[in-house]
């Protein structure tokens, strides 16, 4: 029984350690937070962004798992969605730039000063799609 | 500065027109004794033709074997690239409008059914239910609340990630984007110096 324990704790404190490194370096390589510490000039403060990630990842972890409920005011998900959509969205900004989407478009059909253009209209295409999705499309 | 020396350093990048005659001060920022100053800029370098297509590669030796078959100098230092690259522009290039708002549509509806496909692939609207129940307490499957402020916020990360916000700056720094570019154009330059230069490649079949 000791050892069936000890193995399970063990088999889940290594899906653990290989899940929450594998978040982190998918979180480096997209190079979000020196971003935010970049556009912010709080270089200095990027130990507690860190500690952010990680409590915020075990937070998630058990609200997955548990499902607690706390009863609070509705209001409070106002923040947390802006929150949570920004963090998306810098994600999706990120990868669109890890593999490269715009300079190569720009370059091939030759519109450097359009760029800004170009960039709205991802953005505003991603508002309107996750708009679109939530307000009418999963009531389908 | 001693007496009789010159100093060279290449640009990396220069735009000519078609059948326009390069001169080295087009190409090269030059430091030279002042008497021989204004002929050394004047030293013809290259005459711009059909043939060159779009690209031309101008490498420091060339130069200096110019500049010492046209002055008589007893150094010529050179810093910085060893080459320059021509890029011939044919006419200026304007996008027309359709073809911009087809590029701008594609984009749009792109990246919309992008999102929602992400969405649907991480179970989203699962979560977001959850975390709506765990706040409240209240078992709503339409959490808008959360949703709305969540589609805005996705807007405004990509927004501060790429430090646009239209055509305003949140502040002077370049953007990774515009880093991007850059680092893309290098590379092609790169490429072009290696593969374009003839001198820079010798190949058997050469002779």
């Amino acid at each position: 029984m000791t050892i069936k324990f000890a193995a399970v704790i063990f088999i889940g404190l290594a899906s653990g350690l290989s899940v929450g490194s594998g978040f982190v370096a998918f979180l480096s390589v997209l190079g979000i937070i020196p971003r935010l510490t970049q556009l912010s000039k709080t270089m200095d403060k990027i130990h507690w962004y860190e500690w952010g990630v990680v409590l915020g990842a075990v937070c998630g972890v058990i609200a997955s798992l548990r499902e607690p409920t706390m009863g609070l005011s509705v209001y409070l998900l106002i923040p947390l969605g802006l929150a949570g959509g920004i963090f998306v969205g810098m994600f999706a900004a990120a990868l669109t730039e890890v593999i490269n989407v715009i300079p190569i478009l720009a370059k091939r059909i030759g519109i450097h000063s359009k760029i800004v253009q170009l960039v709205m209209a991802i953005v505003l295409g991603k508002i309107f799609g996750s708009l679109f999705q939530w307000v009418y499309f999963i009531h389908q | 500065m001693l007496e009789n020396t010159i100093y060279i350093r290449m640009r990396n990048r220069v735009q000519a027109r078609p059948q326009q005659v390069v001169y080295l001060e087009d190409i090269a920022q030059i430091i030279a004794p002042e008497t021989i100053l204004p002929t050394v800029k004047k030293i013809f370098v290259h005459q711009v033709t059909e043939q060159d297509k779009n690209i031309v590669v101008i490498d420091v030796m060339k130069v200096i074997a110019l500049i010492s078959s046209a002055v008589k100098v007893t150094d010529i230092q050179t810093v910085g690239a060893a080459q320059t690259i021509i890029q011939v522009i044919f006419k200026e290039k304007g996008v027309s409008l359709p073809f911009f708002l087809l590029i701008w549509f594609l984009l749009f509806f792109g990246s919309a059914m992008t999102i929602m496909n992400f969405h649907d692939d991480v179970s989203m609207k699962i979560v977001q239910e959850k975390l709506y129940t765990i706040i409240t307490g209240i078992n709503d499957p339409n959490p808008l609340l959360f949703q709305i402020p969540y589609s805005v916020g996705l807007g405004l990360g990509m927004i501060l990630f790429f430090n646009h916000v239209f055509r305003k700056r949140i502040n002077e720094e370049p953007s990774p984007l515009e880093v991007e570019i850059f680092n893309y154009q290098q590379d092609l330059d790169n490429y072009v110096v290696i593969h374009e230069n003839k001198e820079s490649m010798k190949r058997l079949d050469d002779n």
